[in-house]
């Protein structure tokens, strides 16, 4: 790690000790985010642009710090999420699942939270509950009854969902690019433990919620009126989308393989569907579809991680980073069993109240250098797991602890069925311990004892 | 040619104070489709018009999210109880607060060209610098001065 002594830090502003600029800079920017009056993007860009205009980084080593395998990977994925989401394909999953039910609102309660758990597994958790929600929400007007245990639910499952893959959440995006950890990797991991996650939530589900459920036959067959097939909008670009979501999905689970980073194959699928998508129509239609499709990407996401990896690579420059990892060290005594349970329960605690992607940010580096006292990068690999575990699931803690719950919150809001902080929190926060303790024991297990 | 020239002079209003089944019956008996909102001196308060109250009674869920279309859903009996529960509400409560406004002096041209910019300006109200209502003008009433105007060449 750099020391803050080193000589290229010579031009730092007004001769300040560049160790506290740098933490006055990530604090001050890290507190603004959290007042949530201001965008995150703009924020973190600020945060960037001042590492570099203090001196505490060159213009060279702050562009070398942004992950670009991070960047490429979600920007990648979103374009191909924003040409496939017009398909109504994700609309048409989740009514004939509501159907496989026969109507039973426990039983459609359990398909939708599934098929929101899988499809966040593969996309980002918010594009997934903004697909599933609306049609939910329809389903339980018809059958008349109240949706927030069907939202709540599905909080939890996309939460749940996104932490099974490396491109599930981006915590888990950045972990892998980061710890060089494959989508395979995370697939022989992190999947596995999910179901069981996924059990144990239905469990409680069902003794908090599903015992009580009822409706009326009418209702139920009013369900089954719904017609899936109705859904499916655009059967040329289904097929286009399904064929590249597949060769895309099986890239990544190759690509390690092939020396492939999961950023090039993300990019190479975007561009291969954004060409197939208008394939054969004029010139004037291609530039119109190619830029709604660029205007559905999440700009504000990728600059707030340009900004948030800049800031990083300051405070990481200047030893930061390094001195907290011994700290935390010397708090566990060294022992890696006591460093992995502190890493998963303390990013739960974290993510359940503030944004999971700064905390992995920051965390990254720290369990980097961790390497040398556990002998090598390659015994690291059980905390990244800990570290995804904590800080994906912890996402459930709290309404504010993952967009998506925030965004399935504003809808219930809208639908008349506001969700309150309070009562989620009571429910959520004692759902989101046990599926860490799950995690614990599972990682003890398999890894540490 | 000038706005006040084409314009209906003196429409029929509803005050904002008035309940929403007041004003869908007034509409009904006149066979509009848009009602201009006043206050008691006169001065315009809004625009209710029909496709705001239909907006009220589509779940938001379903305009404000991905859904593009529910051409898959069968009726599920919402816009029913979204009626029922917005007849007592208040005008003011539904209607357009920012209408499109134009001066007497308002050009024909000006007027047409503001009524298709704004999708949601079905209409101009054409008021007085105290923001009185004297007239208001639709596309219809557009249509009918140039029609109005081609009869005039024809007779000539």
């Amino acid at each position: 790690m750099h020391n803050a002594t080193e000589s290229h830090i010579s031009h730092i502003l007004f001769g300040l000790d560049p160790v506290w600029v740098a933490v006055a800079i990530l604090l001050a920017i890290y507190g603004v985010i959290m007042m949530e009056k201001f965008n995150r993007a703009v924020l973190s860009l600020l945060g960037g642009g001042l590492m570099i205009l203090s001196g505490v980084l060159t213009q060279e080593r702050a562009v070398a710090g942004i992950d670009f395998n991070t960047i490429g990977l979600l920007t990648g994925m979103m374009v191909i999420v924003a040409i496939s989401q017009k398909t109504g394909v994700f609309q048409y999953v989740a009514i004939r699942s509501a159907k496989l039910v026969k109507g039973n609102p426990w039983g459609i309660l359990v398909m939708l939270s599934v098929v929101t758990a899988v499809f966040s597994a593969f996309l980002d958790n918010v594009t997934t509950v903004l697909l599933i929600v609306p049609v939910t929400l329809l389903i339980t007007d018809a059958l008349g009854i109240k949706p927030y245990p069907f939202l709540f639910s599905q909080i939890v499952s996309s939460n749940i969902g996104g932490t099974a893959t490396l491109i599930g959440d981006p915590p888990n995006i950045m972990i892998g690019s980061q710890a060089h950890l494959s989508f395979y990797d995370f697939l022989v991991n992190l999947t596995p433990i999910i179901p069981l996650i996924m059990l144990m939530t239905f469990l409680i589900l069902w003794v908090m919620f599903g015992r009580g459920m009822q409706a009326s036959d009418e209702a139920r067959a009013l369900v089954m009126q719904f017609d899936e097939r109705e859904a499916i909008k655009d059967v040329p670009l289904l097929r286009k989308s399904l064929s590249v979501l597949a060769m895309v999905i099986l890239g990544f689970t190759v690509s390690h393989a092939i020396h492939l980073e999961p950023a090039t194959i993300a990019m190479f699928g975007a561009a291969a569907l954004l060409l197939l998508q208008t394939w054969g129509q004029p010139m004037h239609d291609k530039d119109h579809a190619y830029e709604g499709v660029m205007a559905e990407v999440e700009w504000t996401t990728i600059f707030f991680f340009v900004g948030l990896f800049i800031i990083i690579t300051g405070v990481e420059h200047v030893g930061v980073i390094s001195m907290l990892a011994k700290k935390t060290l010397e708090l566990t005594g060294g022992d890696f069993n006591a460093t992995a349970a502190a890493i998963l329960w303390i990013s739960a605690i974290a993510s359940a109240f503030i944004d999971n992607i700064p905390f992995v940010a920051t965390m990254i580096p720290m369990i980097k250098s961790m390497a040398p006292t556990f002998g090598g990068a390659h015994e690291l690999v059980p905390l990244w797991w800990a570290l995804a575990l904590g800080a994906c699931l912890g996402g459930n803690g709290s309404l504010i602890g993952a967009s998506a719950n925030l965004i399935v919150a504003g809808f219930s809001q809208r639908a008349g069925h506001p969700i309150s902080f309070l009562r989620f929190t009571k429910h959520a926060f004692m759902l989101m311990l046990l599926s860490i303790a799950v995690s614990h024991v599972y990682l003890y297990f398999r890894y540490l004892s | 040619m000038l706005a006040e020239r084409v314009m209906k002079k003196s429409p029929v209003t509803v005050s904002c104070e008035e309940h929403v089944h007041r004003a869908l019956e007034v509409m009904r008996q006149h066979n509009f489709r848009m009602l201009p909102v006043v206050d008691g001196e006169g001065h315009v308060r809004g625009l209710f018009f029909d496709v705001y109250v239909i907006e009220k009674l589509v779940p938001e869920y379903i305009t404000d999210g991905h859904l593009d279309a529910v051409s898959y859903a069968p009726d599920i009996g919402v816009l029913h109880t979204h009626y029922v529960s917005l007849m007592n509400k208040r005008v003011e409560e539904l209607m357009d607060t920012d209408p499109l406004l134009v001066k007497p002096g308002t050009s024909l041209l000006s007027v047409a060209s503001a009524l298709i910019s704004h999708d949601r300006h079905e209409c101009a109200l054409v008021v007085d610098k105290e923001n009185r209502l004297l007239g208001l003008i639709t596309a219809r009433d557009v249509l009918d001065w140039l029609w109005q105007l081609k009869d005039e060449v024809g007779d000539a």
